[in-house]
């Protein structure tokens, strides 16, 4: 009885690591393969959508096309995959991110003929709902504001940075545009930038809370940090970069004024988890100091994320390392200390593109990888909360 | 479910070596009067060592994958595992209790199993069909764990060569797990027929595994030699859980990065063991026994 007693006390303990859904629904890695030689996939954007699933907006190579073509991918909770759409070639040069108005998901385009911004509407699962001409072209970056859209674009005919507000029927609210300078050679790097000939430029529009708007595009022959309030012809603010080598990668607004900032200068990398902007003066950005970053590829593409790990306020930095890896950089936001950092890849490259909280307090984050060292595919990487204050549980 | 048929088991064990007892205690046939030494004879105590060689078969409960397939059948891709085709080693202690022909062992054990899978992929261009790529995964999983089996033995004869059949219970604790992954590849997209391989990657591997529980049966053949007892026995182990830790199936980032994640599996083994046993009750000070 003894015995039988003992056995059962075992077999009980040992019958606990069955399979675990939730377990796998927390954490886990995928990398969404194409067996197609030449195929090339890049991710933009990632979201979760309301059935615990993903929606990825992507890039594809065309053959028949300068510019990269739209993917869209849908994958389930547990990162499976569900549906892809390669969208029709009229549609070209996708930016991010994936912006959420009236339970739909937009991105703006362009067209591959007349370069026209478009904005298309895609519901939960990934499938087209709409399509919307928008004023201008080059789209170059986007952001959420309310229940618009910001949008900053490239005016090739008059050489212009355009910053506007559009409504989610692709109508043009607002708008302003900033000359980036007379000549060629100022439009080189932007031009290649979209063609994906170059280095991605890191150019992005916000406003502050309830405030000015800015982007970070090219103004006065310089890549440049640029406070507007869309109605004055000149920039509130200024922060200058050093035309194309310079300047700012990355800036998300924290509360009281503060910024949290990545700059890059001639191939070095810093990161300003919390910065203070002179938005109504002309500073430099190479004046902000900020800590050094040298593991990190030149001019690295930066991520930032605001979210919460363990009931802290974090400021999330996510970009590319020199060793082919994601680097995750974790700061308390409201000191700006280091909590933490993690790494994410190995053995093939991997390079960030987005990353977004997850309905259950952990990270996903969405790169592209190159299977077998040379195929371009989208990844994602799914951290648990858990693995999130592990990681971030600060020194 | 699976407690409650596990618990059944274990019981049925249980009263089947009290059955024996049972089925003693009623013979009505009449019996010799048991002598002393007959009666010493009844109950042993045998303590001793065996080593030997074992086979495991891993067994799939579901399959995870880091490659996802979009645009091709995922059974592509599937991992293709080996069936008791490589050799592990083991050695135990043992401590058996024997009284009337049943006898009652644990037998703590050190073993080193092994087992591999592969997986391939290909890459191609439909219309050009130099620009193709395939790939071969090549994995050697090697896990070390700690046994502690309980078996039931009955003695079919009771002569010098005393041939048994077992059955027990064993619970398996992960003392360490390493991962060796070799890729082998053909490039025929590179201006010839390109044959190459990677250097193997071999990573630790410990947090992707857990303890886990079997049962096992098996037959064996004692042999009286002097005072000790020689044993030779093969038993089929069963895994009964789950080997791997569920929440760090990608927890390896070196694996996860060539597109690995470990499955759901049992493990089981076969496992041929000889040793030697030695009585610890003697009737006399010159270490004899009588039973030979």
């Amino acid at each position: 009885m003894r015995y039988l007693f003992i056995f059962g006390l075992l077999l009980l303990a040992a019958c606990s690591n069955e399979s675990d859904p939730a377990a796998d629904k927390a954490s886990f890695t995928r990398i969404y393969d194409n067996n197609k030689f030449n195929a090339t996939y890049y991710p933009i954007d990632i979201k979760q959508t309301p059935d615990g699933g993903y929606l990825i907006l992507g890039g594809r190579r065309l053959t028949n096309s300068n510019f990269s073509g739209i993917y869209l991918l849908k994958v389930d909770e547990l990162g499976g995959f569900i549906a892809e759409t390669e969208v029709a070639d009229e549609l070209v040069a996708p930016i991010g991110p994936l912006l959420v108005a009236n339970d739909g998901y937009y991105f703006f385009c362009m067209t591959n003929v007349g370069l026209q911004t478009q904005l298309v509407k895609l519901d939960a699962d990934g499938t087209i709902d709409g399509q919307f001409n928008v004023a201008g072209n080059y789209p170059a970056a986007a952001a959420q504001d309310g229940s618009n859209f910001l949008l900053l674009s490239y005016d090739n005919q008059d050489k212009e940075s355009v910053v506007s507000v559009v409504t989610p029927t692709g109508s043009v609210s607002s708008s302003k545009s900033f000359s980036i300078g007379a000549g060629d050679a100022v439009e080189e790097p932007i031009i290649n930038h979209y063609l994906r000939t170059g280095r991605q430029l890191p150019f992005l529009v916000g406003r502050m809370p309830g405030g000015v708007f800015y982007f970070n595009g090219f103004y006065n022959y310089t890549l440049s940090l640029a406070f507007t309030n869309l109605a004055a012809d000149e920039p509130q603010g200024i922060v200058q970069g050093q035309q194309d080598d310079g300047g700012l990668s990355q800036v998300v607004p924290l509360e009281g004024g503060k910024f949290a900032l990545a700059r890059f200068n001639f191939g070095d990398n810093y990161f300003l988890p919390t910065a203070t902007l002179n938005s109504s003066g002309i500073s430099a950005s190479t004046d902000l100091g900020g800590n050094s970053m040298p593991e990190l590829t030149p001019n690295a593409t930066v991520k930032i994320l605001r979210t919460t790990i363990n009931a802290r306020k974090v400021v999330l930095y996510a970009s590319n390392t020199r060793s082919k890896q994601i680097a995750l950089v974790g700061y308390d936001e409201s000191t700006g200390s280091l909590i933490g950092s993690k790494y994410l890849g190995f053995s093939n490259p991997f390079e960030v593109a987005s990353l977004t909280p997850t309905t259950d307090g952990g990270l996903a984050v969405c790169g592209t990888t190159y299977v077998a060292g040379r195929f371009a595919r989208i990844c994602i990487f799914k951290l648990s909360a858990q693995e999130l204050t592990e990681a971030f549980k600060g020194f | 479910m699976k407690v409650i048929l596990s618990l059944t088991l274990t019981f049925l064990i249980c009263s089947s070596g009290y059955g024996q007892f049972k089925r003693k205690s009623n013979n009505s046939l009449p019996k010799p009067r048991p002598t002393q030494q007959t009666k010493f004879l009844e109950k042993q105590w045998w303590l001793g060592f065996k080593a030997g060689t074992n086979l495991a078969q891993a067994k799939p409960i579901q399959s995870y994958t880091v490659m996802v397939p979009t645009n091709y059948a995922g059974e592509l891709n599937l991992k293709s595992y080996d069936s008791f085709l490589k050799t592990g080693s083991q050695a135990a202690l043992e401590a058996t209790f024997y009284y009337k022909g049943l006898s009652f062992s644990v037998q703590p054990t050190y073993r080193h199993t092994r087992f591999t899978y592969f997986n391939q992929f290909r890459w191609y261009n439909a219309e050009n069909s130099a620009e193709t790529l395939e790939l071969r995964y090549d994995q050697e999983q090697k896990l070390d764990y700690a046994d502690f089996p309980f078996f039931i033995k009955y003695d079919i004869l009771r002569d010098k060569l005393r041939p048994y059949v077992q059955v027990g219970i064993s619970y398996s604790l992960l003392i360490n797990a390493n991962k060796a992954v070799s890729i082998k590849g053909t490039d025929y997209a590179s201006g010839g027929t390109n044959q190459f391989s990677n250097e193997t990657l071999i990573v630790g591997a410990k947090d992707l595994f857990e303890n886990y529980w079997g049962l096992a049966a098996g037959v064996g053949l004692d042999y009286n030699l002097g005072n000790v007892r020689i044993v030779l026995e093969g038993s089929y182990w069963k895994g009964m859980s789950n080997i791997t830790n569920t929440k760090n199936r990608f927890g390896n980032d070196r694996l996860a990065g060539i597109g690995d994640a470990q499955d759901d599996m049992k493990l089981n083994n076969i496992v041929i063991s000889a040793g030697v046993l030695f009585p610890m009750r003697f009737l006399s000070s010159n270490f004899k026994t009588l039973d030979r």
